[in-house]
């Protein structure tokens, strides 16, 4: 008998036709980087394709992606023009933009220029001969790829992807949009963004994680982004999912925490036919701060599902969470938030809410927010709620000379305003609100 | 724990069977064949014989559950003798025979003298005798046309009611131990309420007529016909010794029209040294369906005992505005696992359900709460509330909350809250400052945790539980 444990190959078809071709393993980039690949690779053969059987993905049916043939994007990032994007690009950020299109860094739509000292924002390729050592500490060491299937297959696809490094003490000026289009092409093509963000010690940034389509089409979105904050760094990170409506859409997030830092994400999810977004957080030093705010705004036939970890690991850490999901027609909105609080994380207060509304009779909505705690002297409180509109309330805004509709959709746009508005970008609140009072009148 | 509690609760139980074992014990190990000689050595007839094969059948397809937040070593099932007959244990003249130890317990917990000597195994004196308590209470029930049986005496004589509704609300194959359960079970309780009555006492286990030991794979089926209502009392305070590890018990619920079941539990069974070693698994499946309209279930559960504990008293909400309640407290010390909850069904209109869960975790023990409330689609105006709260005492327990909520009706309301909490310091010290010392505070903060709870149990249990908490708690908090 070998005494060297090898992991079972439960080779999935599916999986591995989307995994790169051996050949293609060996790219021209760092050997390192080419092992990882390869390793990811080996990794999609030994996992199976999640199913409803497994407890994490009981309520999400990804069983419809694999009837879908999808072909890895090809370069055609010249095809779009600066107007094609011009209603995703905001003022704000108008010196410290990454486009990518189908997961391929577009140089001429991105603008990048006269960035402070200690800020960097590049494509990870072009990153990669000056920052080598920073990147192959960070790359791949915090998504559990050995696990999940899909970061793998993202990982053993990774040629490029967007790379944020913020420096010591330095404060990033303006807000740095990522964004990331998806033509929605002719053919099923399937995507592999990547996001590697190191913010060090006392650094401070804003982030706009964002993905977007030109065309209605199928396609496969398979994101993986990493964050690392230093101590006492501060990161508040947005991300939009607002993919196509026929379009599968499965991120998965990792952030680490270092003593005294705070990460703030706003999680906004209004595309796609089915997406997926797993986030796990980690506090790794003392006194780490968390804010996760979270909206899904789905109907007809819409599934999102988001799956957050939020891991205390040391004592005195923080975190505050409000999730809401509103699900109209046919439409499934999942939620499953964890919080542990291991044995030496004395002194943590963590809250977490989960709030649905549930529209329709056809609509589902499951939550499953759940705690695991192993130290005694914490303060630790969860709520899930699932409702629907107050009559009360209906009948307020109706006795002010509101119709019915009118009040519904004031109620609703109420209801999912109070996450859009805690995003620290103007425009974007703006261009999020005319998107979501336009998103409920067509449900209605 | 106090030391001479451990000491107790440690002790091989010596009073017990004098009886050789061997002559009405057959070997170990499950099969067909032990089926078919169970069935036979209690006469039974051939449907329920072909139920337990159909069980046993499907069992063996089965895999073990592993989702359950505990851990233990595999269980050998061929391991396990599936049937011996109820043993005479040899009676005690008196009190002074008995374990000084357990009468402390007893003591404690303010065990009134006559159960003590039941429970003790003490021959009980003409004044109480059991025999004549239980026959007096015979006789009240059969007035008014109430059945309270041994499971085994409802097949015999109630064979109609026990066929239609065996397994009618926890099918034989509806999960591992509750096939296994089906497959071998021997004995347990039957109660039947005729319509429109109302039971006139508490119907309480250790009280049943025959006093035959219920044993490791229970079976309890309780009926409430129209308009009737019954409160039923399983177990008890005091602390119970078995040499049989695994326990999977199956309690079937059916509540029809304007009916009401209210089931309380105590279970208080041997939990396993301050090391883990040893201690009873509880695998039990406890569901009750309200069949009828404006039918109401309601579970109360005080759950201190056994090394795991894994238990889910549901409710399956099928009549139109049924409401269904679940009141737990949960308590773990030492290495004590609970994995522990409830389902609500909401199937019918106008459903309502209730949780109100308390765990609490001291020593290096796990308290999980796993629930699910779940609102299917035609249950129009469901309502649910949800509320569980954990207590950790020291730094190396565990508290954990697994609520599923699954909606799929927009006239649904549901809210779910839980919290954490500990004894603080702050808390002892404001105790102290009154004179109070640090086991009597620790009593009276646990009771005031879990009053909710506690207020919903009948009267005598509610105060044995309360000191019971205390007494498993000893010398938690320093």
């Amino acid at each position: 008998m070998s005494a060297v444990m090898k992991a079972p190959d439960v080779r999935d078809a599916y999986l591995a036709s989307l995994a790169p071709d051996v050949h293609s393993l060996a790219g021209p980039g760092p050997e390192w980087l080419n092992a990882l690949r390869a390793e990811a690779a080996a990794c999609v053969n030994s996992q199976p394709y999640p199913t409803t059987q497994d407890e994490e993905w009981r309520f999400t049916d990804f069983g419809l992606l694999r009837k879908t043939a999808f072909a890895s994007a090809a370069d055609i990032s010249l095809e779009v023009s600066l107007a094609d994007i011009e209603p995703f690009v905001l003022p704000e950020s108008e010196k410290s933009r990454l486009v990518f299109v189908n997961g391929i860094y577009a140089p001429h739509l991105s603008a990048c220029a006269g960035l402070p000292q200690g800020v960097v924002i590049s494509n990870l390729a072009a990153g990669l001969p000056l920052h080598d050592a920073v990147i192959r500490t960070h790359l791949a060491q915090q998504v559990d790829f050995h696990n999940e299937a899909f970061a793998a297959l993202n990982t053993s696809h990774i040629r490029d992807g967007a790379l944020v490094l913020i420096t010591k003490d330095t404060a990033c000026p303006a807000p740095i949009h990522l964004l990331f289009i998806a033509t929605g092409a002719d053919m099923p093509q399937a995507n592999y963004p990547r996001c590697l963000i190191i913010a060090d010690a006392g650094s401070t940034c804003a982030l706009i994680e964002d993905y977007v389509c030109l065309n209605q089409g199928v396609y496969f979105t398979s994101a993986v982004s990493e964050i690392t904050l230093g101590e006492n760094a501060a990161v508040e990170h947005t991300r939009l999912q607002r993919e196509s409506l026929s379009a599968f859409h499965m991120a998965y997030g990792a952030v680490a925490l270092a003593r005294g830092s705070n990460y703030t994400a706003h999680n906004i999810a209004f595309g796609a036919r089915i997406s997926r977004h797993d986030l796990r957080i980690k506090q790794n030093g003392e006194a780490a701060q968390c804010t996760l705010n979270g909206l899904a705004l789905i109907s007809g036939r819409q599934i999102a599902d988001t799956h957050t970890v939020m891991d205390h690991t040391k004592p005195n850490g923080q975190s505050t969470q409000l999730h809401k999901c509103i699900a109209d027609g046919g439409a499934h909105a999942v939620f499953n938030g964890k919080i542990f609080v291991r044995k030496d994380a004395q002194h943590t207060n963590a809250a977490q809410q989960s709030r649905n509304l549930l529209l329709s009779n056809k609509a589902r909505i499951d939550t499953k927010p759940q705690l695991e705690i192993f130290a005694d002297d914490v303060k630790c409180a969860h709520g899930a709620t699932v409702s629907q509109l107050e009559t009360e309330e209906m009948f307020y805004l109706n006795s002010r000379g509101l119709d019915a509709l009118t009040a519904r959709n004031l109620l609703i746009y109420g209801f999912a305003e109070e996450i859009v508005d805690r995003i620290p970008v103007t425009s974007l609140i703006k261009q999020l609100s005319k998107t979501l009072s336009e998103q409920i009148l067509e449900h209605t | 724990m106090s030391t001479t509690l451990e000491a107790l609760i440690n002790r091989p139980y010596e009073y017990g069977f004098v009886t050789d074992i061997e002559s009405d014990a057959i070997p170990k190990g499950l099969s067909e064949d032990v089926i078919r000689l169970i069935s036979k050595k209690k006469n039974e007839p051939d449907w329920l014989l072909e139920f337990r094969l159909n069980a046993y059948r499907h069992w063996l397809t089965m895999t073990e559950p592993v989702w359950a937040n505990v851990s233990h070593a595999k269980i050998d099932y061929q391991d396990i003798i599936y049937y011996s007959a109820p043993k005479p244990k040899k009676k005690l003249a008196s009190m002074d025979e008995v374990d000084p130890e357990l009468l402390r317990t007893f003591e404690k917990l303010g065990v009134p003298m006559h159960e003590r000597k039941m429970l003790a195994n003490v021959a009980v004196d003409v004044i109480f005798d059991s025999v004549s308590v239980t026959t007096t209470y015979k006789e009240k029930l059969a007035e008014v046309g109430i059945i309270f049986c041994s499971f085994s005496e409802a097949v015999q004589h109630h064979p109609e009611l026990v066929k239609q509704y065996l397994g009618s609300v926890v099918p034989s194959a509806d999960n591992f131990f509750a096939a296994l359960n089906s497959a071998v079970f021997t004995d347990g309780s039957f109660c039947y309420i005729p319509k429109n009555t109302r039971c006139p006492m508490d119907l309480s286990t250790y009280f049943r007529i025959n006093n035959a030991e219920s044993g490791q794979f229970e079976r309890t089926l309780i009926i409430a016909e129209e308009g009737s209502h019954v409160s039923y009392l399983e177990g008890c305070t005091a602390p119970r010794f078995d040499t049989n590890q695994l326990h999977a018990a199956v309690v079937e619920l059916v509540v029809l029209d304007n009916a009401e079941i209210k089931y309380s539990t105590v279970q208080n069974w041997y939990a396993g040294d301050e090391n883990g070693v040893g201690g009873i698994y509880n695998f039990v499946t406890k569901r009750g369906l309200c069949k009828g309209v404006n039918s109401k279930i309601s579970w109360t559960q005080v759950e201190t005992g056994s090394a795991i504990t894994w238990k889910y008293p549901s409710c399956v909400l099928l009549g139109d505005n049924s409401i269904g309640e679940f009141y737990s407290v949960a308590l773990t010390n030492h290495h004590q696992q609970a994995d522990t909850g409830t389902k609500m069904i909401h199937i019918g209109k106008n459903t309502r359900s209730r949780i109100v869960s308390k765990g609490i975790s001291a020593g290096q023990s796990n308290n999980s709460y796993r629930g699910l409330v779940k609102i299917s689609a035609k249950a129009d105006g469901a309502r649910n509330y949800s509320q569980c709260d954990s207590m950790l005492i020291g730094s190396a327990c565990g508290a954990h909350t697994f609520p599923y909520i699954e909606v799929m009706n927009s006239t649904a309301k549901v809210e779910h809250e839980a919290s954490t909490s500990r004894i603080g310091e702050d808390q002892m010290f404001y105790f102290a400052s009154r004179g109070i010392g640090g086991e009597e505070a620790v009593s009276m903060i646990i009771n005031g945790f879990c009053k909710e709870v506690f207020n919903h149990l009948p009267m005598e249990f509610a105060v044995e539980a309360t000191k019971l908490l205390g007494l498993k708690l000893e010398g938690s908090v320093g």
